[in-house]
């Protein structure tokens, strides 16, 4: 009896968190009439929305935008952030314990006090309308720099000798010796920081006006509201599906890692 | 030996201080500038293409008689309101009831946990067509079932409410996880020992598992706060902040302010205010659930 | 511990690939950091983002081209996503200002004046000669800047008329277009109405977007305050000039028409107005030729002056959405420019306009010069527009103009659409926020 009464919540709870993306995606395929009903099933499929998407919006071109965006920041949150964490927990050097005050700092400033300053910094850098301005300000994540930190001190310090004594450079012990044994943590950091930089759309808003450069959440958003999607439905929705598709597929294949990753820093993508 | 600890000391400091610098650089640039500037920003006001100007207290004075700044408070007060017990009881609920040995918990988990990672936008257009008052799912439904519609996004009273059922709705997935995993490290003697003293199911839910849990809390806690603050998408997509302004989120406002009006000097005081605001909350709320932990 | 297989060759190529990919990185920024700029020789040149107006700049451009290739100028419209102003101050700041652009609207002048981002039309010794053709009389401050200088070249205007169906009109007993509000409130009972039998009417007097974006105002509010007023517009010397009864009788006429019902509350997608929707629809003389192309076989339409209040008398002034012509201070050749300004506004440029536009180019001889009269027989309902065309106003010229539409807009929504404040209330608290914001 208890037993029927968890199993029934427990799918009750599943049709309220899946049914809705199940209902997006088949809607994207009815006919415009069909759309305001729960059914999954239209009376006949249609591509027309998704034809209109890309009639109206470049939005291949903003998929492109917004990986390579998204590719640069997790590479350089990667490559940098573990150097930076293997030195603070590696090596010691003066300003050692300063730094690491200092990035729990810039960790509990809010973007609401820097967002705007950041803005003019770009306009003045003349940084608007490129991929510089969505790029270089996210190539380094105090929290990715922490997490490697906490991770490479579980490193064996014998490991790290014997690569010393066979004459290894900091950076060759780091990305020979340290990388291969830091797949978890490689893994999470990777994780967090393309969800969180794939998903921004309010960094791209204000530094970025030209279509051509537009990542895909921007676009999508500035297709939605501006109007130029003329409130039609489908269409709407088709953008959004474009846009959740790369998310969704990833999240299908590694579904656990992702869970890990966002649970062990209560992080939100 | 002690030379040679020297010398490797020596090594590991230039080292260090080397590897280091691609910080610092990007600290000097992305965030010291910034957070320097907007203490000059606060003092002038600004549309970036004429010259500065000075107005001292301007910015505080303004803000402190402008009504949609309260708004926009009030607004977030009332949104955390509603998300967060909402949250904290459903993730409890569905945290409790997968804890229990059932088949399938990795499926109904990563179920749960669909929408957090699925972009906010994405989030948003469907549930402007789930809200949509003439036709959208949820008021078919409250009509089939006989019930009148519900203007979700068109009336001014339920506008926010909307937007924290869809806000809950895409995070707590995250707090079931972080609440499950609170539940899984709570070791099983405890709850044997209350069996013994005769405790009732719910006061060992009362006195175990909720102090127990209360990290995952204190979690939930700081992060509805800030994201209730940083809300932006959410209006900005649903209701570009209105009816009469009930949905006028701080971030919105900010955002409205410095590129819809090009207020620079005044959206960076607003900043600063919901920074210090946001901070405030946080450590209040900290302190509290802290507090009542130990009791 | 077993040694690691360690090899000696330096290892540092992911360390050389990062690099290489950031430059990359910085590399494709630079560029299109860069792009848009064109050579020195000729002029660029930023029409507006339609369909019509890019064609006409395209021949526009060719044309001179064929004439001028020592100069040659190049179109580049405006991106579509953003508004024109916001596209154009991002340009400013970003020292990527074209070097002419015909779609610039007078409320920002100000801001780029100040900015020193334009030329000052009036320093070229044939100005006045080519100015007198199209400033209307005693119209010269309405275009000028604080300094007295002028900045931009009055090009076209739009004024905003009520554009109405013939024949729903007459169903609801109207033969004349109604003038007055009650008039207007009388027809849209008669024809407003449950086709469907659903119980929710689907024909309605007019469509009103009521959402809260500032611009949209112009043509709901602003159109018929400027009529209610007498061409009164919002600000005066940085004084708030609307809470007056005229702002009132609008917001209450508004009220009336929601509450009633003659205005649906909803949103609705493709043109209500072709589909018969609604009898009325506030637009300019572009939608003359958009009508003309997609109307049903039998439709009829006309156009008239907005409606006024019953107390107030005509005739009838209006929003005119001047667009005008300015040179920008990054232009290096602003001779030439100017000379490609005066190619724009000449004669035959003018009946392009009209032609493959349909927007009114603002000159004083529009009606009788000889050259557009075929123009206008062949489209006797641009006539009204040309008519209203002397008794239209733009908007004030103040950088905080968008704020007080802002709160114009909210309190409009709130009053009008929601019913939640009076008319009295809305318009007093409409012109304490401008205040605050004018301060």
């Amino acid at each position: 009896m208890k037993r029927a009464l968890i199993w029934l919540i427990l799918i009750l709870g599943t049709v309220v968190f899946l049914y809705p993306f199940l209902w997006m995606v088949s809607a994207t395929f009815k006919p415009e009439m069909e759309i305001p009903s729960f059914g999954l099933l239209p009376s006949s499929i249609t591509l027309a929305s998704y034809e209109q998407v890309f009639a109206k919006i470049p939005i291949l071109r903003s998929l492109l935008n917004s990986l390579v965006v998204s590719i640069s920041i997790t590479a350089s949150v990667l490559f940098f952030g573990s150097m930076v964490g293997y030195a603070l927990s590696r090596l010691r050097f003066r300003g050692r314990e300063v730094m690491v005050m200092v990035i729990l700092f810039t960790m509990m400033i809010p973007f609401q006090l820097t967002m705007i300053p950041l803005y003019i910094l770009m306009v003045k850098l003349h940084w608007t309308d490129t991929y510089l301005a969505l790029i270089v300000p996210g190539m380094m994540s105090g929290f990715g720099i922490l997490l490697f930190r906490q991770f490479f001190k579980s490193v064996p310090q014998a490991l790290i000798d014997a690569a010393r004594m066979d004459g290894l450079s900091d950076l060759q012990i780091l990305f020979r010796i340290i990388w291969p044994l830091s797949r978890p943590v490689l893994i999470t950091v990777g994780i967090i920081t393309f969800m969180n930089s794939w998903n921004d759309v309010l960094w791209p808003l204000i530094v970025i006006r030209d279509q051509s450069i537009m990542t895909m959440p921007q676009m999508v958003t500035i297709f939605a509201v501006s109007g130029m999607a003329e409130a039609q439905l489908g269409v709407k929705l088709a953008a959004a599906t474009l846009l959740a598709l790369p998310v969704i597929i990833a999240y299908a294949f590694f579904q656990r890692y992702f869970i890990e990753s966002l649970a062990s820093t209560g992080l939100k993508g | 030996m002690k030379v040679e600890r020297k010398i490797a000391g020596n090594r590991s400091s230039r080292t260090g201080f080397l590897l280091s610098l691609p910080y610092w650089a990007w600290f000097a640039f992305f965030m010291a500038w910034p957070l320097l500037f907007s203490l000059v920003l606060v003092f002038h006001e600004w549309d970036i293409y004429t010259p500065m100007r000075w107005v001292g207290l301007g910015n505080f004075v303004r803000l402190f008689q402008d009504d949609l700044f309260w708004q926009a408070i009030l607004n977030t007060l009332y949104f955390l309101v509603i998300h967060i017990p909402l949250q904290i009881g459903l993730a409890l609920l569905f945290a409790v009831l997968l804890n229990e040995k059932i088949r399938a918990r990795g499926f109904f988990r990563a179920a749960y946990f669909m929408p957090v990672v699925v972009s906010g936008i994405v989030i948003s257009l469907l549930w402007q067509q789930l809200f949509s008052y003439e036709n959208g799912i949820l008021n078919l439904l409250l009509a089939r079932a006989g019930l009148a519609r519900i203007p979700w996004l068109t009336s001014p009273e339920w506008a926010m409410p909307s937007v924290a059922l869809m806000a809950t709705w895409k995070n707590v997935g995250l707090y079931i996880i972080l609440f499950l995993a609170g539940l899984q490290n709570i070791p099983a003697w405890l709850y044997e020992a209350a069996g013994i003293d005769g405790a009732t199911a719910w006061q060992k839910f009362r006195h175990i598992t909720l102090p127990m849990l209360n990290p995952a809390v204190i979690m939930v806690l700081i992060l509805s706060t800030i994201g209730g603050f940083s809300l932006f998408i959410e209006p900005y997509v649903l209701t570009g902040g209105g009816p009469m302004n009930r949905t006028l989120s701080a971030m919105l406002y900010i955002y409205k302010q410095a590129f819809y009006f090009n207020r620079m000097g005044y959206a960076a005081t607003l900043g600063f205010f919901f920074a210090f605001i946001i901070l405030a909350v946080v450590l209040v709320q900290r302190k509290v659930v802290e507090q009542e932990a130990l009791e | 511990m077993k040694p690691l297989p360690v090899k000696k060759s330096p290892c540092l190529h992911r360390f050389w690939i990062m690099l290489v990919l950031s430059a990359g990185v910085l590399l494709v920024g630079c560029e299109s950091g860069s792009r848009g700029k064109a050579g020195h020789a000729g002029l660029v040149y930023w029409p507006a983002a339609n369909a019509q107006e890019i064609e006409l700049a395209g021949l526009a451009a060719a044309e001179w081209n064929a004439a001028h290739p020592d100069v040659p100028v190049t179109v580049q419209p405006i991106p579509e996503s953003q508004s024109t102003e916001e596209v154009l101050l991002a340009a400013v700041v970003g020292k990527t200002t074209p070097d002419v652009c015909s779609n610039i609207w007078p409320g920002v002048v100000g801001q780029f004046v100040r900015a020193g981002a334009l030329v000052a039309l009036d320093s070229f010794a044939d100005f006045d000669s080519v100015a007198a053709a199209r400033l209307p009389e005693g119209q010269r401050e309405v275009f000028q800047y604080d300094d007295g200088r002028l900045y931009q070249m009055p090009w076209k205007s739009n004024p905003i008329m009520m554009e109405y169906n013939v024949r729903r009109l007459q169903e609801a007993g109207f033969t004349h277009p109604p003038a007055t509000y009650s008039e207007f409130i009388r027809a849209g009972q008669a024809l407003t109405r449950d086709l469907t039998g659903d119980g929710q009417p689907d024909q309605w007097m007019l469509y009103v977007d009521i959402n809260v974006k500032w611009w949209l105002r112009y043509f709901d509010f602003y159109t018929f305050y400027l009529a209610a007023s007498g061409g009164q517009t919002l600000i005066k010397n940085r004084q708030v000039t609307f809470d007056n009864r005229a702002a009132v009788e609008v917001f209450r006429f508004f009220r009336r028409c929601f509450e009633l019902g003659i205005f649906p509350r909803a949103s609705f997608q493709g043109d209500t107005f072709l589909a018969g929707q609604v009898a009325t629809h506030i637009t300019g003389p572009w939608n003359i030729a958009h009508v003309d192309k997609f109307k049903p076989a039998g439709f009829e339409f006309d156009y008239a002056p907005v409606p006024l209040p019953d107390s107030a008398a005509g005739p009838v002034v209006t929003y005119g959405d001047p667009k005008n012509i300015a040179i920008f201070a990054t232009c290096q050749n602003p001779r030439a420019a100017w000379e490609f300004v005066k190619f724009l506004i000449s004669r035959r440029q003018d009946l392009a306009l009209l032609r493959i536009a349909s927007q009114l180019p603002i000159r004083r001889d529009l009606l009788s010069d000889s050259l557009y009269m075929p123009y206008f027989k062949e489209y006797p309902k641009m006539v009204r527009f040309a008519e209203q065309a002397p008794r239209t106003r733009g908007v004030d010229s103040a950088p905080e103009l968008r704020e007080v539409f802002d709160a114009i807009s909210q309190e409009f929504e709130a009053c009008c659409v929601l019913g939640r404040r009076t008319p009295e209330e809305a318009v007093q608290r409409a012109a304490e926020r401008a205040r605050q914001v004018l301060r």
